[in-house]
């Protein structure tokens, strides 16, 4: 039966309504122009991975950094240039082997007006490390114990030398600790110079506002808007328009594409990752790559200068040794150099003909990913390598062919961050591989060298800076004379942004100070 | 039948092929290569830390396991939670929901108050030239892939002319070219549709008839000809909707919408199970509920169809 309530005008008329009020309730921000353009007083930084979470107990990503760093803040920080700086901490001494004393600094309080105090810190640590999966975990071999001396005053105890401990507490952001939990934090309370004023995490979406309770110097900035743009030509398209100020994660092409516009700069820095090409080291005896010698002269084979202008846009700088140079602690032991008459002479010297090589990385492991492995293809092939190329997309099964558990390969393209900013962290994530370790294939690639184990080892415990760092030179070498990478380059880290933006100081680790920046009216 | 009996009958059938589909997903995701607990825990966790997630998600139980925990799950409202988002699964999506429910809308409205007076329009003027150019008009619509036409719109509209935003929905005005992108499909499908159902029925005997009686042009196409051309239309427009509410994947990335549609494009990359799953069955949900307001629609459009029955 059609009655008046059911009529057609009446349908249309409720379709409508539905549909104006579907509309209206996915509208959730504001602070835009109608053209999207952000408001005078308004930064608008756009992402390139959702930003899940205001905590960094498991999003470590780079550009995350920033946004969590003004929300939240560790005892100290790394500057821009990679060295240590007190934050929360007043001090924060060597006092003896296995221990730091911490000042805090006094009158902080959170953005709730309530104390920053010793018990968050040994909170914060807790939750730290029974995060299931963290990723910072790993840079710390052991857990440090808060003892706490008064108020404002605490030890950090370990059974063994930490020596960095200083750089590892840099990552460890701290949260009143009845706020605290070993989950992801997505709001609430920080000491930062900005707290949150509104979170859509469905769109990755944070408005954040100056914190009026911060300690330090108030930023210029009133309001920062953070969005999750995935896709790199949305964040270029939204940047050129004028709808973001700030993009990351940006690669040579786009750089291209934005080199030269009226109103956009380009900041970049060398940056604390290694990407390489990374030997199998789970080949076994009588295999040539087994032989470093074999490892040596297919390096000679890859005319790295070629690869970094013509395809890399000059993204990245060369790496003259095992670790990043701009990591502290690094050291020039070598150098990769092309030379592919050399390669087919001691390829033919040491008996090895017909050699034929599986190289696998995962799709956008690094900028212009398949375009290098096609060259380097090319590369090899001309100096008598047959190569097999095989990609994986991510969140595939490279992880189970990396341990050697869903295949055979001889060549992996892919990289290893730092987020302390010293080369010993590289060192100890790649190259301090055990028989035990390579037991239940936890090595980097089945990297099982004892003596450059050793010499990491010692130079982890180390106290005296000095020795520690002759100990490290000598690790490196060490590594460097087994030829563990047939190239190697550092990726800079490239940020974009419009010219009414200015006081950007890029930190190599890919992030910046968001109290330093200014909006030009 | 009822309107009861039918309903109750609707929604048992609607039941059972939502937990069909959602079934058929755990069960592919889990035979698909990927390792979630190893992509969640990172490339550098070693395997002690692996494992630990895998237990902590419960990926090291039996796939039969695993999908009683599920069904157990699902009927107490508790989907598991996303690896990824380290939030409840059903929240995850529910906070993108919104947005899609948002631009499906949008860009259904757009379509039925174009689609259907241009099908008309073309109806009523058959094989003449103008119809013969908006024919092209549609053949073309149809025929432009919506990233292409999503990316010409935003080279133009956002970059050129810089009168509209280029991505999210930070402004009322985010909405326009992802509309638009969907509509101009959606509106050369449908009012090629109606074109069709608008011919026919105006070369029907009832229409002569009624045309001698000294009916009106208007009645007559509007309240004859489109009375009886509402079914399918309707069931079209109903269609095309449910299609949308699953995900207008291509469009959503192209303007970097906040929808379900890049929600789990981004669950696949990180084999996000749980989230997976729950996106299939809130889409599947409403995409059946949409199939299902169509047809409980027939016999309001046209009185001869009884619901259960086929049109006599």
């Amino acid at each position: 039966m059609t009655d008046a309530l059911h009529s057609r005008r009446n349908i249309l008329r409720m379709a409508l309504a539905l549909g104006a009020g579907g509309t209206l309730g996915g509208l959730t921000t504001a602070c835009a122009t109608p053209t999207g353009l952000p408001g005078a007083g308004t930064l608008n930084i756009a992402l390139n991975r959702s930003l899940v979470s205001l905590d960094n107990k498991l999003n470590q990503f780079d550009a995350a950094v920033t946004v969590q760093r003004a929300v939240r803040q560790a005892l100290t920080r790394l500057t821009p240039d990679l060295k240590i700086q007190p934050v929360l901490a007043e001090s924060f001494q060597l006092t003896a082997p296995t221990e730091w004393t911490v000042r805090l600094r006094s009158g902080i309080r959170y953005s709730d007006n309530s104390p920053v105090q010793v018990e968050d810190v040994a909170k914060a640590l807790e939750s730290y490390r029974d995060t299931k999966g963290g990723f910072l975990a790993t840079f710390f071999p052991e857990w440090p114990r808060v003892v706490k001396v008064d108020d404002q005053t605490f030890k950090l105890r370990t059974d063994a030398p930490l020596p960095v401990l200083d750089y590892l507490m840099a990552n460890i952001l701290i949260t009143p600790a009845a706020a605290n939990k070993a989950e992801e934090l997505q709001t609430g309370v920080g000491s930062g110079p900005y707290v949150v004023t509104a979170a859509d995490r469905g769109a990755g979406n944070y408005q954040l506002a100056i914190n009026p309770n911060y300690w330090g110097t108030r930023p210029t900035v009133e309001q920062v808007q953070v969005r999750f743009l995935p896709s790199e030509t949305s964040r270029v398209v939204s940047l050129r328009s004028g709808e973001v100020d700030v993009i990351d994660s940006i690669t040579p092409d786009s750089v291209e594409q934005l080199r030269g516009l009226p109103g956009v700069q380009i900041e970049n820095r060398p940056g604390t990752r290694i990407t390489h090409l990374f030997y199998n080291f789970r080949k076994p005896a009588g295999h040539p790559l087994a032989d470093v010698r074999v490892r040596e002269a297919l390096s000679y084979a890859i005319n790295g200068d070629a690869l970094i202008n013509d395809i890399l846009q000059q993204a990245v700088i060369p790496v003259p040794g095992v670790v990043p140079p701009g990591l502290s602690g690094a050291a020039a032991v070598g150098g990769f150099r092309y030379d592919p008459a050399k390669a087919r002479q001691m390829l033919t010297g040491l008996g090895v003909r017909d050699l034929s090589m599986k190289i696998i990385w995962e799709s956008g492991e690094f900028a212009g990913d398949t375009q290098v492995m096609e060259a380097v293809y090319e590369m090899l092939r001309a100096v008598g390598v047959r190569v097999t190329l095989q990609q994986f997309e991510p969140g595939g099964d490279i992880s189970a062919w990396r341990q050697g558990r869903a295949g055979d390969w001889d060549l992996l393209a892919n990289g290893y961050p730092s987020s302390t900013g010293l080369a010993i962290t590289v060192l100890q994530g790649m190259y301090a591989g055990t028989a035990a370790k390579e037991q239940t294939r936890d090595t980097y690639h089945g990297y099982v060298v004892p003596e450059a184990t050793q010499l990491i080892a010692r130079a982890s415990a180390e106290i005296d800076p000095a020795r520690r760092t002759q100990l490290l030179t000598q690790a490196q070498q060490t590594v460097w004379n087994t030829w563990p990478a047939m190239w190697a380059f550092a990726p800079k880290a490239v940020v974009a942004r419009r010219e009414r933006v200015t006081g950007m100081a890029m930190g190599a680790n890919n992030s910046y100070d968001l109290t330093q920046l200014r909006l030009a009216q | 039948m009822s309107m009861i009996r039918y309903l109750a009958k609707r929604l048992a059938q609607s039941f059972l092929t939502i937990l069909l589909t959602v079934s058929t997903v755990f069960v592919l995701i889990r035979l698909a290569p990927g390792d979630p607990a190893r992509a969640y825990a990172g490339p550098l966790s070693t395997n002690e830390q692996v494992e630990e997630v895998r237990r902590q998600f419960g990926l090291d139980q039996p796939l039969i396991e695993q999908y009683w925990t599920f069904l157990k799950g699902l009927f107490s409202g508790d989907l598991g939670t996303s690896f990824s988002y380290q939030a409840p699964a059903l929240d995850v999506v529910l906070d993108r929901l919104p947005y899609t429910l948002t631009l499906a809308i949008s860009a259904i409205v757009v379509t039925t108050l174009v689609s259907i007076p241009l099908g008309v329009w073309m109806a009523r003027r058959a094989d003449t030239r103008r119809e013969l150019a908006a024919n092209v008009a549609t053949v073309a619509g149809q025929s432009m892939p919506e990233f292409w036409t999503g990316v010409m719109l935003l080279t133009v509209f956002a970059v050129l002319i810089p009168v509209l935003p280029a991505s999210g929905f930070t402004t009322w005005g985010g909405l326009v070219l992802p509309t638009v992108t969907i509509a101009i499909l959606q509106i050369a499908l449908i009012s090629r549709m109606v074109r069709r159902e608008m011919v026919a029925n105006f070369g029907a005997p009832y229409l002569t008839v009624a045309r001698s009686r000294g009916v009106g042009e208007r009645l007559l196409t509007w309240r004859y000809a489109m009375g009886n051309a509402s079914v399918p239309v309707v069931t079209a427009l109903g269609t095309r909707f449910a299609a949308m509410l699953n995900g207008v994947v291509v469009v959503e990335v192209v303007f970097a919408w906040p929808g379900v549609g890049s929600l789990v494009v981004r669950a696949l990359e990180t084999r996000d199970y749980p989230l997976i799953v729950t996106t299939v069955l809130v889409t599947s949900v409403l995409a059946v509920l949409v199939q299902l307001l169509v047809d409980l629609c027939y016999p309001l459009l046209d009185p001869r169809v009884r619901l259960g029955k086929a049109v006599a």
